[in-house]
């Protein structure tokens, strides 16, 4: 896909988005629409390969959804690419659903369970190992929110993986500057975060995670890179990228619109189809 | 069944290792993974094995995490460090990196129960049994002699999901002849008339001691090996102790979660409605450093401890 047409990806993305956490009345709704952009990306850019109708195909890609609350987002795609069937959707987090709050690898194109924050990054670091050791060349991506690099044990891995050069892995640091309750800068500073995953042996590149261009232009050599050191992209988002009133507003972490605020969040994704 | 406790020329420790390094040297997918825990017989190991042996280095969290990626991309992998950091630092991550996502992880932990009796409660392991007894999936195995440790290694390595093995270390006497496959859970070591005493790891040897004291009061023992703790065969306990009158459990453990609490569990669904008496660690912390010997004592754990609380309970 070109990037406009990434763009409408994106935005009907979104839309199911909110559809699902307003039916289920519950949904982590600021951080999926902050990393939507970057899945539509990886997903429909040409970037990753991956086989809807061979979920476990041997020589896929492995994405990873460390923040796994974001998984709304996730099921989206799967379901519009034909891992399932797109009306699982309507049953996210009801009653027998196969689609619940966080995902897990029942899911089909689901690598893993995730859901609990600090423990993805070190999956996809011994996937990337044993890609490394059976000499094969997928490459394993995995997704982690900004928050979660609180979390000691994202550096245990971060030194791991670099110590052992797994140059087919790739961290994207979801940062949209915010936790749960508050801003990061406020609370624990993080910055600067790209220094950090330096000092652990990684390459870093830092963009804007709302630009289709940029991702694009980022991702792709990710397959052919010449340094022998696993990649820390650090995509600068935006909370509630989307919809006016969510964007940068600590409230919507998982807050469900209602009423008024629900009406405009609808008609803005709209007016973006 | 041997019953003769021969003296074992083989450390329990080096026996485990000795098998994962033979399991590993036919398979070279078998990949070894330590936070920074050696042993003497893991030395063959790394040096004629390399590719297959990593250190994470003091990381536990990590060493789950890693080993659970391993597991999804096709490798048999073991796990190892000290029992109380391999399972109560990374609890979580063997939660859901293991347990949910039902990985055939080998989790080896090593000093069972005070095996480091004078380092400490930080290096004590009595509450790791209650809290992986509580994962769905898990398995747990206690070996009690050498034979038995080497055969955890291939049940581990065959197994289709986590199995936790609790490794204690020192040579052990002999209480299984080599062609045990150790497939029951659980083994009747002796029989006794008046009770049955079930036990776990280091303590079956202590048993026999107590044993030994108790015939000098007339009173017939028996002794049951419970060497997997998870999951029990209940069906083969309930009947090997379908004629006993009165159950003692011994552990090496907390009072709290071990097998007298998930012996005490099953009697109760049975509705088997025998006196039980848990002999174990007491519910406070640890004060004052010593040698085993001397935990034991200060625990009621020693020989005439045990053998005292048991005359008290029956008469």
């Amino acid at each position: 896909m070109n990037t406009d047409e990434l763009g409408r990806k994106a935005n009907w993305v979104r839309n199911q988005i909110l559809e699902m956490i307003v039916s289920a009345n519950k949904g982590h709704i600021g951080g999926a629409f902050s990393c939507a952009d970057i899945l539509v990306t990886l997903y429909y850019g040409g970037i990753l390969r991956f086989d809807p109708n061979n979920p476990n195909w041997s020589e896929r890609d492995k994405f990873i959804l460390s923040k796994g609350h974001s998984c709304v987002a996730l099921y989206a795609v799967l379901a519009d690419l034909g891992f399932f069937s797109i009306s699982e959707l309507n049953f996210f987090c009801q009653r027998g659903s196969m689609l619940g709050g966080h995902p897990d690898r029942n899911i089909p194109g689901i690598e893993a369970d995730t859901g609990s924050l600090g423990h993805g990054l070190g999956i996809a670091a011994g996937l990337a190992l044993s890609g490394k050791i059976d000499k094969k060349d997928f490459m394993t991506v995995v997704l982690v929110g900004d928050g979660e690099c609180y979390e000691g044990s994202v550096w245990e891995t971060a030194m791991f993986a670099g110590h052992h050069q797994l140059n087919n892995l790739i961290a994207i640091v979801d940062r949209n500057q915010q936790c749960v309750t508050d801003f990061t800068e406020d609370c624990v500073r993080l910055e600067p975060l790209d220094n950090k995953w330096r000092a652990f042996g990684w390459d870093v590149k830092t963009i804007n995670g709302h630009s289709f261009e940029e991702l694009l232009d980022t991702f792709k050599d990710f397959r052919c890179r010449k340094s022998a050191r696993p990649l820390a992209i650090i995509a600068n988002t935006i909370k509630g990228k989307g919809v006016s009133f969510m964007e940068g507003e600590l409230q919507w972490h998982h807050s469900v619109p209602t009423g008024e605020n629900l009406r405009i969040a609808r008609e803005e994704l709209t007016l973006n189809k | 069944m041997n019953n003769q406790h021969e003296a074992s020329d083989i450390d329990i420790r080096d026996a485990f290792f000795d098998e994962v390094y033979a399991i590993a040297s036919k398979d070279p997918n078998v990949m070894f993974l330590t936070a920074d825990m050696g042993a003497l017989s893991l030395n063959k190991f790394k040096k004629d094995l390399s590719s297959q042996y990593i250190n994470v280095g003091v990381a536990e969290q990590s060493l789950v995490s890693i080993a659970a990626g391993l597991a999804l991309g096709g490798k048999g992998v073991f796990i190892y460090t000290i029992a109380a950091f391999i399972t109560q630092r990374c609890y979580e991550q063997v939660k859901i990196d293991l347990c949910c996502m039902r990985l055939s992880v080998a989790i080896i932990g090593s000093g069972p129960g005070i095996t480091y009796s004078s380092d400490g409660p930080t290096h004590h392991a009595i509450q790791d049994v209650a809290i992986m007894r509580a994962l769905p999936e898990m398995t747990i195995l206690n070996p009690s002699d050498p034979v038995m440790a080497a055969a955890t290694a291939r049940i581990a390595y065959k197994s289709r999901g986590p199995v936790y093995i609790r490794i204690d270390k020192g040579k052990l006497p002999l209480l299984y002849d080599n062609n045990e496959n150790f497939s029951d859970g659980l083994a009747l070591l002796k029989k006794g008339r008046d009770l049955m005493i079930i036990t776990t790891g280091v303590m079956v040897h202590q048993a026999f001691k107590v044993a030994d004291e108790l015939a000098k009061h007339t009173i017939d023992a028996g002794i049951i090996d419970m060497y997997r703790i998870k999951p029990i065969n209940e069906e083969l306990l309930l009947s090997v102790i379908e004629k006993s009158n009165r159950i003692v459990t011994l552990e090496e453990y907390s009072i709290i979660g071990g097998i007298g609490s998930a012996i005490s569990e099953i009697l109760v669904d049975k509705g088997k409605a025998l006196p039980v008496k848990r002999i174990a660690i007491a519910d406070k912390n640890c004060v004052g450093y010593g040698d085993r010997e001397w935990m034991h004592s200060f625990y009621g754990l020693d020989v005439d401890s045990i053998t005292k609380t048991i005359l008290e309970w029956i008469t």
